[in-house]
C-alpha cells in the first residue's frame, strides 16, 4: 500500500515520458541481476565506472543478453580504487558518456524486477543520476540476495550469526567462483547464487 | 567477459577455438542451472544444445547400465548433434548442476568453421592420449631441470702435488683409475686432462717440461656439491670444458664431472647404472647403483617416456642386478645347480618403483645345502639394504614353500590343479608370471613347460581362476561423487583394485588357456591378438588402457615418493587435470568392456 504510493508520487515526477515502461506491471518471467563497479563507496561523491547485468529467466541465465557498460569518466580514476577494481583509465577506451550509459541500463532493465548483492548500494548509485535527469528513482521491484540467503539459512541455525559476505555466501552454496572481479563477472555470480538460492527447497550443508 | 568462458578456452576442445568462434560462443551461450536428478536429455529424444558442464556431475545410462560420467569441464550432447540423431542415453543430473548451453546453431557452425574441432568428439582414446603427452611433455620439463650434483656420478679424481713429475703423475693416475688429474698448487688447484698431456708429448723437449704443475690448467673452474646439474650444464656449456672438479664445502675433493655423464643424465641414467653395476667388485658397489634407479625412473617419466618402456628398461637393469647379486652372494658350486626366479609382477617385468618382491629358487633334485638359509638371509638383507619391502604374502627364497627342488614345485603344480583352491590358485597366478634371471634356467623351463601341459589337460578349472577378475567393482561409478577410497581415500581410487588387477588377471587366464610363456602383460595381449583371440583394435585399446593405468599409477607413485608417504596404488581423482580424467575413465570403460568379454568366454556367471 505504502509502496504503491510511493510509486505513484515517484510516477508523477518522471519528466521523461520515454521511460514510462519502467513503472509497467513488473515482468513476470524475468529479472535483471546487476553490479556497478565505482570509485568508491559513497553514492554522494563518488562515481559509477562500470555497470555489469544479465537477465535470468527461469533455471537460466541468459549471458547470450548480458550487458558489460564502461563510463567515461570526468576525472581520472584515483589510484586508490584501481587497486580495488583494477580498472585503469586506459581500459575506459570502450567506455561512453554517463548519459548514454543510463539510458542504455533503463531500456536494458525495463520493467524487470532488480536483484544484486548489497543492491541497497547500486541502486542508490543509480539513483544517484536518474533523479536530476529523468526525476525519478528506480520504481522496479528489488530483491536482495544475501536476504534470500539469510532467510534460508536462518531456519537451520535460528539465533545463529550468519556470514553475509560475498564470497562466504559463494562458497557456502558451493559455487565456482570467478577469477575475474569486475561488473559483469560479479553480477553472473550473483545470479547464480539467486538461481539456487530460489531453486532450493531447504536449505542443507551443500559443501563436502 | 565472464571469466567463466575464459576458463573455457583453456580446455580441449575450445582451445582449438579462434576468437571469432569463441565470440560466437560467449553471443549465445547461457549458463542453466538444475537441481540433483534433474533428466536433461531423455533417451531417444533430441538435444538441441552442448552441454558444457561448470560445476556438477552428469551420469549417461542406458537403461540402468552407467556409460559415461561428465564433470567440471566436460561437454556432452555433440555426438548426437553432430550425427542429427535421438540421444541413445538417458543424461541424469546425479551432482546439483551449474552449465553452459550452447545452442545447436553455434556448435553446428563451429564444426563446421573447424574440422580439428569437430573431430575431437570422435576422437578414440588412443588419439586423446596423444595429446595428453604433449602435454605432460612440456609441463615436466621442469623436474630435469632441479636435480642436483651428487657424489654418485662423480668419477675419481688423482691428487698430486704440484712438482710431481709429469709420468709419475700419470701413472698414479692409471692406477687409482681416475679420469683426469687434480693438481694441488700453493694457491688452489689446477687440473691435467688428456688434452694437456697430448700438449705435454708434442712439446715436452721444446718447453723443457718435466713437473705435472707446468702442463696444467690453472687456474680451473670448479663447483660445490649440491650445484643444480643443470646449471653446471650451462657451465660446462659455457667455457667448453668436459671435466669439471666438484668440492664439499670444506674445499674437499669429491670428485670430476664429465660431460658426458651430465649429457646422459639429460638423457637417462640407465647406461651409468649399468655400467656401475658391470664394473662393481663388491656388495655395496651393485647395492649404490640399484638405489639410483629410482632417480632414473621420475627423469624418465618426466620426460614423458611410456611407462611401459620405463618398465623394460628398468627390468633389464633389474635382471642385472639380481645376476650380481647372484654371482656375489651365492657359493659358485650352486650357480649351476639352482634357478634364481623372479614373480609377481617383478616376473610380468611390470614393476617399476620397488613396491614389492617376489622371488623364489628351484634346486636341482637331490642337491639341497645346509647353509640354504644363511645365504637366502644375506640375499634377502642386501634386498632389503636397496630398498625393497619384503613380500607380504613372504613369497621369497626365505620362505621353504618358494625354496625348494624342482620336484616339491611339481607336486605343488599338481596340487593348484587337481585339488583347486583360493590359496592354489593365487600361488598359481604368481608362479605362472614367473621368469628366471640367474642360475640354469632349465629348471624353470621345465616346471613352466610342467604347468602349462597340466592346465592343457585340466582346462575346466580355467573359470575358477578367473573368476576373481569380478572380486572388485569398477570405480567408473565412483567418479562422481568423490568419496570413494573408503577411510583417509577420500575422492581417491585404487587403481589397482579397480582396474589393473582385473586387466592383468583375465589376460593372465587366457594367457594360461593359450599357454603362452610371455609373462608380460603387453606380450601376452599381442600374442592374444596374434592368435586371432581378439583383434588388433581391441588389443591396441587394452594396450593403451594399460598404459594409462600404470603412468597415472606412476605419477601417483613418484609424488608419494617426492613427499616421502607410504607408496599405495591410490589416484586422487580432483587432482587430475581434465585430460588425464577422460583417458582414465576411457581406460576404466575398456577395463570393464574386458571383464565382460572374459566372463562371457569362461561363462563366469555359471561358476560360483
Amino acid at each position: 500500500m505504502f509502496e504503491t504510493l510511493k510509486q505513484q508520487w515517484n510516477r508523477k515526477h518522471l519528466t521523461d515520458e520515454r521511460f514510462t515502461f519502467l513503472f509497467e506491471d513488473t515482468h513476470e518471467e524475468e529479472v535483471v541481476i546487476f553490479d556497478c563497479e565505482t570509485t568508491g563507496l559513497n553514492p554522494k561523491v563518488d562515481d559509477i565506472i562500470s555497470i555489469g547485468a544479465v537477465k535470468v529467466k527461469g533455471n537460466k541465465i541468459l549471458t547470450d543478453q548480458a550487458i558489460h557498460i564502461y563510463i567515461k569518466q570526468e576525472n581520472e580514476i584515483n589510484h586508490k580504487s584501481i587497486t580495488i577494481h583494477q580498472i585503469r583509465n586506459c581500459d575506459l577506451e570502450d567506455a561512453i558518456p554517463l548519459n548514454e550509459a543510463i539510458e542504455k541500463f533503463l531500456y536494458y532493465i525495463g520493467n524487470r524486477a532488480l536483484v544484486g548483492y548489497y543492491l541497497e548500494f547500486d541502486v542508490a548509485m543509480i539513483n544517484k543520476y536518474i533523479k536530476p535527469m529523468f526525476g525519478i528513482t528506480l520504481p522496479n521491484k528489488k530483491e536482495e540476495v544475501s536476504a534470500i540467503y539469510y532467510d534460508k539459512k536462518i531456519a537451520t541455525i535460528p539465533q545463529g550469526h550468519i556470514d553475509l559476505r560475498f564470497d562466504t555466501i559463494l562458497e557456502d552454496l558451493a559455487l565456482p567462483k570467478l577469477q575475474a572481479h569486475d561488473a559483469l563477472n560479479d553480477a553472473v555470480m550473483t545470479a547464480m547464487m539467486y538461481l539456487k538460492l530460489k531453486q532450493m527447497k531447504s536449505f542443507k550443508i551443500t559443501r563436502r | 567477459m565472464i571469466a567463466l568462458l575464459d576458463n573455457l578456452k583453456t580446455h580441449l576442445p575450445f582451445t582449438l577455438l579462434d576468437n571469432r568462434s569463441s565470440k560466437l560462443i560467449e553471443e549465445t551461450a547461457q549458463i542453466a542451472y538444475y537441481p540433483e536428478n534433474t533428466i536433461l536429455i531423455k533417451s531417444d529424444e533430441f538435444t538441441h544444445t552442448l552441454f558444457l558442464i561448470i560445476k556438477g556431475a552428469v551420469e549417461a545410462k542406458d537403461n540402468e547400465e552407467l556409460i559415461d560420467i561428465y564433470q567440471t569441464d566436460d561437454a556432452f550432447g555433440g555426438i548426437e548433434l553432430i550425427e542429427d540423431q535421438p540421444s541413445r542415453y538417458e543424461y541424469l543430473v546425479t551432482e546439483e548442476l551449474i552449465c553452459y548451453e550452447i545452442p545447436e546453431e553455434t556448435f553446428l557452425t563451429l564444426c563446421n568453421d573447424n574440422k580439428a574441432f569437430k573431430a575431437y568428439f570422435f576422437s578414440t582414446i588412443v588419439e586423446r592420449i596423444d595429446m595428453l603427452k604433449e602435454k605432460r611433455k612440456h609441463a615436466n620439463v621442469a623436474d630435469m631441470m632441479v636435480a642436483r650434483v651428487d657424489t654418485s656420478i662423480l668419477h675419481h679424481a688423482s691428487l698430486v702435488e704440484a712438482h710431481m713429475p709429469v709420468v709419475e703423475a700419470l701413472s698414479q693416475m692409471e692406477k687409482s683409475k681416475a679420469v683426469s688429474i687434480i693438481v694441488k698448487n700453493t694457491d688452489g688447484y689446477g687440473i691435467v686432462t688428456d688434452a694437456d698431456f697430448r700438449k705435454y708429448i708434442l712439446r715436452k723437449k721444446e718447453d723443457d717440461l718435466s713437473e705435472i704443475s707446468q702442463i696444467q690448467t690453472y687456474p680451473m673452474i670448479s663447483i660445490q656439491e649440491g650445484e643444480l646439474l643443470f646449471n653446471v650444464l650451462l657451465l660446462m656449456t659455457e667455457h667448453s670444458i668436459k671435466h669439471l672438479p666438484v668440492f664439499d664445502k670444506n674445499e674437499n675433493l669429491l670428485g670430476v664431472l664429465e660431460m658426458i655423464d651430465l649429457l646422459s643424465f639429460f638423457s637417462n641414467q640407465s647406461h651409468l647404472i649399468t655400467v656401475q653395476m658391470d664394473r662393481a667388485e663388491d656388495l655395496s658397489s651393485v647395492i649404490s647403483a640399484a638405489k639410483r634407479v629410482e632417480i632414473m625412473i621420475s627423469a624418465l617419466h618426466a620426460k614423458g617416456v611410456k611407462s611401459r618402456y620405463i618398465a623394460k628398461l628398468v627390468a633389464e637393469i633389474k635382471k642385472k642386478m639380481y645376476t650380481r647379486l647372484f654371482e656375489m652372494i651365492f657359493p659358485s658350486t650352486w650357480q649351476e645347480r639352482c634357478t634364481f626366479v623372479l614373480l609377481g609382477s617383478e616376473g610380468r617385468e611390470e614393476q617399476i618403483l620397488r613396491t614389492d618382491q617376489d622371488n623364489a629358487l628351484i634346486f636341482e633334485d637331490g642337491f639341497m645345502p645346509k647353509d640354504v638359509d644363511e645365504v637366502t638371509q644375506k640375499f634377502i638383507a642386501a634386498l632389503d639394504e636397496i630398498g625393497f619391502p619384503r613380500c607380504e604374502g613372504n613369497v621369497m627364497i626365505i620362505n621353504p614353500k618358494w625354496c625348494k627342488s624342482l620336484s616339491e614345485y611339481k607336486k605343488d603344480i599338481h596340487q593348484w590343479i587337481e585339488q583347486p583352491s583360493y590359496d592354489g590358485f593365487i600361488d598359481m597366478a604368481i608362479f605362472f608370471d614367473s621368469m628366471a634371471v640367474a642360475g640354469n634356467v632349465s629348471f624353470h623351463k621345465i616346471l613352466q613347460a610342467y604347468l602349462i601341459s597340466q592346465i592343457g589337460q585340466q582346462k575346466h578349472i580355467l573359470p575358477h581362476f578367473a573368476k576373481s577378475i569380478d572380486s572388485f567393482e569398477s570405480p567408473l561409478g565412483l567418479f562422481s561423487r568423490f568419496s570413494s577410497g573408503g577411510k583417509g581415500h577420500e575422492n581417491e581410487i585404487d587403481i589397482k583394485k579397480g582396474a589393473l588387477f582385473a586387466l592383468v588377471h583375465g589376460v593372465r587366464a587366457l594367457a594360461l588357456e593359450y599357454g603362452m610363456t610371455q609373462t608380460n602383460t603387453t606380450l601376452r595381449i599381442k600374442t592374444l591378438n596374434d592368435v586371432g583371440y581378439m583383434n588388433k583394435e581391441d588389443a591396441q585399446d587394452m594396450l593403451e588402457a594399460l598404459e594409462v593405468i600404470n603412468t597415472l599409477r606412476l605419477h601417483a607413485q613418484l609424488e608419494k615418493l617426492e613427499k616421502g608417504k607410504e607408496m599405495d596404488n591410490y589416484i586422487c581423482v580432483t587432482t587430475l587435470s581434465k585430460l588425464e580424467r577422460d583417458v582414465l575413465k576411457e581406460a576404466l570403460k575398456t577395463v570393464e568392456q574386458f571383464k565382460k568379454r572374459v566372463s562371457y568366454h569362461f561363462h563366469l556367471s555359471m561358476v560360483s
